[in-house]
């Protein structure tokens, strides 16, 4: 994937950059300002939408997602230090919305409630005139570009042993406008390092449950004592005596 | 030599005013309308909107007026304390005593006890306020102060018109020329240096009189500019002159409406007036304030009241916002009194007009005045916070109340949920659990794009339906077969991996927690991090 110049100084550019694996997905290969972008439901790639945005230096508010992973948004790119979450934004979040706005360049929202269409007119008055981009999760009509994970499989996880390791998911975007044309695209999301990756579909097994990678090292029969320190467990496990340790 | 030189130089650098016998000085006290200890913008206290003792505030203000009546030239030393130059007043009354007499008469009218102190100088005279006795004390007047101060009249007002006999007590004049003498026997730890009070108190010098003993220019050699300046407290000379307090100087600025404005836009264009002109007045007087107060009186009575910090980087158009702010958040919900709830709650929609016959008057008051010197540069703590950021999350808090807006904070811990710590805006950012410790049993892998603040309930069933059970050893019942979550279709596992035990804070019962982690694979694509906890089930997150 070729690198594209022209990521840091986003202030002036008519886009919010995003991860560059993600924008290929994106009608002008970013989230562009004053637009509104509805991703079907919340998940990792809303957070990987917000993060490349965040990466590159915008303020970005999570709007009533009290879930909201920020450790796994954090491993995306994501700079918690220029990010506000408002969980619970309540009955009056249309103007909650608008104020994040006007601070943020990117909102993350999960209505509350559903939003009339003249909350919606408004809110996009109010982009268009902060530049700003809102990311809704759920059904926005009039949103100029629609995301949705189709499918999504994790590897790594066998019967009773293995871990998560990766997950494929096929991602679909359409939308109005120069966005019309549906898009589809196979990542890693995330990818073994927690990242974003391209991911070909001809790589996975067509079976569940996926073949455990070799290098799994541990395989836990089921009576195992719980004492008996294991080497090297995928999720560290302390032996009893060790426990004081592990305050 | 050479290096004291300079030392002894230093008080009569200091100007004409250095050995001359400070002027009389009256100290008016007020203990019940002392400030109590601010918190500031990092305490996680209550709503720093909140301000509890506005009628204090008032009260402080009726009490400096109270005063400026028998003397205009009125310094506030702090909230509570306001002192005068005693001479000219005390002579047209006719006396010290009576004019203190009178004085804590007239502020009796206004239901507040007060102290009076008379002394040489500002220092002394705090502190014979301080050993005034309250005025409820009982009215023995000849009762003598103590051994320390054996010389001291408490005085008897001896005026026939003067202060009922029980303020006779709360009284102290320190005769002219005897100050040097009253302090010799204060001890050093009434001082406001207390590192250099514990200092002299471990080189045995217990009182005031054992400080000034010492030859002012060894003490400047060794304890440098704040040691000569108690010192020359401790030897009853002034630190400093008495700074005059111009006589009404309220700041605070006013505007009525008239008919009450039921229209946010008028109202903020008035307030940035408003605030343009209570920053020139400000100005004028080389002063800033570290909060300004802003007041709406409603036409049907109510008021709402807020502090908003200032720290003089407020501009008038940022004042004139937080007036929006605190309108919108605060338009009084009918019957609800109190305007404390500031919650916008069912109130949708549109904040351009306001209910209840809207704004009769608005009022702008600095609080906390400080002179103007340079500004404080990063407010928000490591990150600087834009002005732009700082001002949507502290609108969203005004809608929604301080703790409506975090940022997350990244740290340490071994559930997902506790390796986020969310902070409120504004105060300083610090993870509940430190990042840098190991914290074995943590999960690894990639993290889960859905973390529940609180763990769901679920039920995991194996193939033959029977809910699945871990043993104290660990050992699982059955191969989980299917996954039940409340409210949503139940998925077929397709995968899972466990039980990964984790034992946490054993020795602390409170706190303990057993606990067996699995991760699952449904057939929808998606991954769970589910932990079996007292023979349950719950989705701690989600990995999608």
């Amino acid at each position: 994937m070729p690198e594209l110049p022209g990521v840091s100084g986003s202030g002036t550019l008519p886009v919010l950059p995003v991860l560059p694996v993600l924008r290929e997905l994106l009608p002008r290969g970013g989230l562009a300002r004053g637009s509104v972008l509805a991703v079907a439901e919340f998940g990792l790639l809303c957070l990987a939408l917000v993060a490349g945005a965040s990466a590159d230096g915008a303020w970005c508010g999570i709007a009533g997602i009290p879930e909201a992973g920020v450790l796994a948004a954090a491993g995306l790119g994501l700079d918690a230090g220029r990010t506000l979450l408002v969980p619970a934004p309540g009955p009056a979040w249309p103007q909650v919305v608008a104020s994040l706005l006007d601070g943020c360049e990117l909102v993350l929202l999960r209505p509350p409630a559903p939003a009339s269409a003249q909350v919606r007119q408004r809110l996009q008055a109010t982009l268009r005139r902060g530049r700003g981009v809102l990311l809704v999760t759920g059904d926005w009509p009039g949103a100029q570009v629609r995301l949705r994970v189709v499918t999504q499989r994790w590897t790594g996880l066998g019967d009773g042993h293995g871990r998560l390791r990766a997950c494929c998911a096929q991602v679909v975007a359409d939308g109005r406008g120069e966005a019309a044309m549906t898009r589809t695209h196979w990542l890693w999301l995330p990818a073994e390092d927690g990242g974003v990756a391209v991911a070909d579909p001809l790589d996975l097994p067509a079976d569940v449950p996926f073949d455990v990678p070799a290098d799994v090292p541990f395989d836990i029969p089921a009576d195992v004592p719980v004492g008996l320190p294991a080497a090297d467990l995928p999720f560290t496990q302390a032996a009893p005596a060790l426990r004081a340790v592990s305050a | 030599m050479s290096a004291r030189r300079p030392a002894a130089r230093r008080p009569a650098a200091r100007g004409p005013a250095t050995d001359q016998s400070p002027p009389r000085i009256m100290v008016v006290s007020c203990p019940e309308l002392r400030r109590p200890e601010l918190g500031g913008p990092g305490t996680s206290g209550p709503d720093p909107g909140d301000f509890g003792d506005f009628g204090t505030a008032r009260l402080l203000e009726q009490v400096i007026a109270v005063v400026t009546g028998f003397c205009p030239k009125v310094e506030v030393v702090e909230p509570g304390v306001c002192a005068f130059g005693a001479r000219g007043p005390a002579r047209y009354f006719g006396g010290e005593t009576a004019l203190a007499a009178m004085i804590i008469g007239a502020v009796a009218d206004l239901g507040v006890e007060s102290r009076v102190g008379v002394a040489d100088g500002l220092f002394a005279a705090l502190l014979a306020t301080r050993t005034a006795s309250p005025a409820a004390a009982a009215p023995a007047r000849t009762e003598s102060v103590g051994p320390r101060v054996p010389s001291y009249v408490r005085c008897a007002p001896p005026t026939p018109q003067g202060a009922p006999a029980a303020s006779s007590n709360a009284i102290l004049v320190v005769p002219p020329g005897q100050t040097a003498a009253f302090l010799a026997v204060q001890p050093v730890s009434v001082l406001a240096d207390q590192d250099l009070a514990g200092l002299l108190k471990r080189l045995g010098l217990g009182t005031l009189g054992d400080f000034a003993a010492l030859p002012a220019r060894d003490v400047a050699s060794r304890f440098g500019d704040a040691g000569e300046c108690a010192h020359r407290l401790a030897r009853g000379l002034d630190s400093r002159p008495v700074a005059a307090r111009p006589p009404p100087a309220d700041l605070s600025v006013v505007q009525e409406f008239d008919p009450p404005e039921a229209r946010a836009e008028p109202v903020v264009f008035a307030a940035k007036a408003l605030a343009e002109q209570l920053h020139a007045a400000l100005a004028a007087r080389g002063l800033t304030c570290v909060r300004v107060q802003i007041r709406a009186a409603w036409a049907d009575g109510r008021e709402s009241s807020r502090l908003w910090r200032h720290d003089g980087l407020l501009s008038a158009a940022g004042v004139a916002d937080r007036v929006r702010w605190q309108l919108d958040g605060w338009c009084p919900t009918p019957g609800g009194g109190a305007p404390g709830g500031g919650a916008p709650g069912d109130r949708e929609a549109d904040a351009g007009q306001y209910p209840e016959g809207g704004v009769a008057s608005l009022r702008l008051a600095p609080d906390l005045l400080v002179r103007a010197a340079g500004q404080q540069l990063a407010l928000w703590g490591e990150t600087v916070v834009s002005d732009r950021v700082a001002r949507a999350a502290m609108r969203v808090q005004a809608m929604l109340g301080h703790e409506a807006v975090l940022r997350p904070v990244l740290g340490g811990g071994r559930d997902f949920a506790s390796q986020v710590t969310p902070i409120p805006f504004g105060e300083k950012r610090e993870p509940r659990l430190a990042a840098d410790q190991p914290w074995p049993g943590r999960v690894i892998g990639p993290a889960p794009g859905v973390v529940y603040p609180a763990a769901r309930e679920v039920e995991v069933t194996d193939d033959a339906g029977e809910i699945v059970t871990v043993s104290g050893r660990c050992v699982v019942s059955a191969a989980p077969a299917r996954l039940a979550v409340p409210g949503e279709p139940p998925r077929r596992v397709t995968g899972w991996a466990g039980p990964w035990p984790l034992s946490e804070r054993w020795w602390d019962p409170a706190a303990a927690r057993r606990r067996a982690r699995f991760q699952l694979a449904t057939d929808d694509g998606r991954a769970w991090l589910a932990v079996v906890q007292d023979g349950r089930w719950l989705i701690e997150a989600g990995y999608w």
